[in-house]
């Protein structure tokens, strides 16, 4: 039976790999894809899923989220992913339209509508997410679980401190942690240890198909800033999110007590892991500290034949 | 040369072995005195285990008395790593040594001129008295050649999930003092971590008697407990140790320059020592931060130290 999820993204180029992972997936069934602001802007972010979506003949829900941070004004990445959220392959103006609802609307009516419980797979900012914790708390108990890609045991990647996504609106990420629902926390720990390199980009677009190609294109966007940053390849955060809910098998992960500092100077946005239980407090996320790498990019391959 | 030195120091457990290390290594260091401050126990009773370890062992150094509190915030002590008294269950002999009529900083410049630029300091608590030195004599930069301090954690912390307690204590003191300027070798939980005292090596550095063997041993063993209650860890850690054998020998901790900012803000965060791994600030590298030690010199160090006391 597939996992009903629901994808909230800011596609940003691993976004838009993270959403057609998981469309292609006969272990999930994607119910809905809600947009948030990060990687760029509300609107860039929102046009580059349609893109995406349509290019790859996906038909889905696609609903509007948040323009901003819960309090903050917000912060984009356009080094990281290009003026448009979404450089390097050119694709064609989206066929598929948004629907009517807000994100958190969707969420609503996706989650009341089910039978079973949906798992939540945030990949942006939790804006959207803790929007609809604080709008919905009702339907709190029927969310399985929130596999997100964000947050760090050690270090950052925006500040020394802190990820992006939980730098970006991290009131957000502070209702999510606490809000009881269980979570899996995809981390840099884990996602600096998902490099792809030069010759899994080749895998890929040997696949062939023009969706396999675009894969690869957004991989070689992708990589030019890692490779002037240092990396060896490219690190590619959210589909760990989605290959945790498809295999757990193949990351490792440690039931620990995670908080969200608020307010520091230079340690805004850290997700506080308490990985030596000094504070005794409740364990409420699953962190992810190591991926079977070779397993990820095969994982990665099949689901490009799935667009074949 | 031997290396003019200052240890700032809050005895404390591990501040006695890291004491008892530095006058092991005559050749090396010159221990031109020892400034004391609240930490692991409020400051009357470190100054007075200072004089009564260095009482202890035969030897002799200007000992000053420093802060009584952090800079700002109100002192926090760590009465259940170290006991009421700040040794644990030891027990020494009251010294008839005096302390010295100048205080902690004062001390500290006086040394810093006489020697001209020339002179370390060993900082094993909280970093209260470097920061004062600091706002009372700001010039003082250019005389010190470094300061190595026992605090911090590039990883994981140990009294709050991101903290180290020295750190923790009085983060705005560690602020004035990585902002300084002055270069900084970090010895952190990182290093100290690594320089684990298992059963055994407590055992073989301790089965010959010497005027340091009895105290060694029951401050191994306490430690050996306390780790194994609160950590499930089957080992002794003498962190300000790790910090005296790092100026001792300096290849014997594998390290590596980062920039470090001190939070002093965070609801959860406070007192971390924020280091920026990644590189994504581009600030220039203000510190060295010690990211490993090699245990197995670190015991050989402590070895050839209960060797020099047997000769006393």
């Amino acid at each position: 039976m597939k996992k009903p999820v629901i994808m909230d993204c800011d596609p940003g180029h691993d976004d838009a790999i993270a959403l057609l992972l998981a469309f292609a997936s006969d272990k999930l069934e994607v119910k809905a894809v809600t947009i948030v602001a990060g990687n760029q802007t509300q609107e860039k972010t929102l046009n580059n899923a349609l893109r995406v979506l349509s290019f790859a003949n996906i038909e889905a829900p696609v609903a509007r989220g948040a323009e901003k941070p819960l309090m903050r004004e917000l912060i984009t990445a356009p080094e990281v992913h290009g003026d448009s959220g979404l450089d390097g392959p050119e694709l064609p103006e989206a066929t598929l339209k948004p629907v009517d609802l807000s994100a958190i609307e969707l969420i609503a009516k996706v989650v009341r509508e089910s039978d079973e419980r949906i798992t939540l797979i945030p990949t942006g900012a939790l804006t959207n997410i803790a929007k609809f914790i604080l709008c919905y708390p009702e339907l709190k108990n029927k969310i399985e679980r929130i596999s997100l890609m964000g947050g760090a045991c050690v270090g950052g990647n925006w500040s020394p401190a802190a990820e992006f996504n939980i730098l970006v609106d991290p009131e957000a990420a502070d209702i999510v942690f606490k809000s009881g629902i269980p979570i899996t926390m995809c981390g840099l720990d884990v996602t600096h240890r998902a490099l792809i390199y030069e010759e899994d980009i080749e895998r890929i677009r040997s696949v062939g198909g023009k969706v396999a190609v675009m894969v690869a294109e957004l991989l070689e966007f992708f990589a030019k800033f890692h490779m002037d940053t240092g990396f060896e390849g490219s690190p590619l955060h959210d589909p760990c999110a989605v290959a945790w809910v498809i295999d757990p098998t193949i990351i490792n992960t440690k039931k620990l007590h995670v908080d969200i500092e608020t307010t520091g100077i230079h340690t805004l946005g850290a997700t506080v892991v308490d990985y030596h239980d000094v504070l005794k407090k409740e364990k409420n996320a699953e962190v992810a500290f190591d991926i079977d790498r070779e397993k990820f990019v095969d994982m990665l391959v099949e689901a490009m034949k799935f667009y074949q | 040369m031997k290396t003019p030195v200052i240890i700032d120091t809050d005895p404390g457990i591990d501040d006695a072995v890291a004491i008892f290390l530095a006058f092991s290594q005559e050749k090396i260091l010159d221990v031109r005195g020892i400034t004391t401050i609240a930490g692991n126990v409020n400051v009357d009773r470190t100054t007075r285990n200072a004089l009564d370890l260095v009482g202890h062992i035969g030897k002799n150094a200007k000992i000053a008395k420093g802060a009584p509190k952090p800079l700002l915030r109100s002192l926090k002590t760590a009465e259940e790593v170290h006991g009421k008294t700040g040794l644990g269950p030891v027990v020494l002999k009251e010294s008839k040594l005096k302390f010295y009529e100048k205080k902690a900083w004062d001390l500290i410049h006086e040394e810093a001129e006489a020697w001209d630029g020339e002179l370390e300091i060993i900082a094993l608590g909280p970093l209260t008295n470097i920061a004062i030195t600091l706002i009372k004599y700001p010039d003082i930069k250019k005389k010190i050649k470094k300061v190595t301090l026992m605090g911090g954690a590039c990883f994981l912390g140990n009294v709050t999930p991101s903290a180290e307690f020295n750190i923790y204590v009085d983060p705005e003191a560690a602020d004035i003092v990585f902002q300084s300027g002055i270069p900084i070798t970090m010895v952190g939980l990182d290093a100290t971590h690594q320089a684990l005292l298992y059963e055994e090596d407590i055992e073989n550095l301790t089965s010959r008697k010497n005027v340091i063997s009895e105290t060694l041993k029951i401050i191994l063993k306490e430690n050996l407990a306390f780790q194994k209650k609160v950590a499930g860890l089957e080992a002794a850690i003498m962190h300000d140790a790790v910090a005296v054998a790092a100026v001792i020998d300096p290849t014997i901790i594998q390290k590596k320059h980062y920039y470090v900012a001190v939070e002093k803000e965070g609801f959860f965060t406070y007192g971390k020592t924020v280091v920026d791994l990644n590189k994504v600030t581009k600030n220039s590298p203000n510190v060295e931060v010690a990211l490993g030690v090699d245990r197995l010199r670190f015991i050989d160090m402590l070895k050839e130290m209960m060797k020099t006391y047997e000769l006393l």
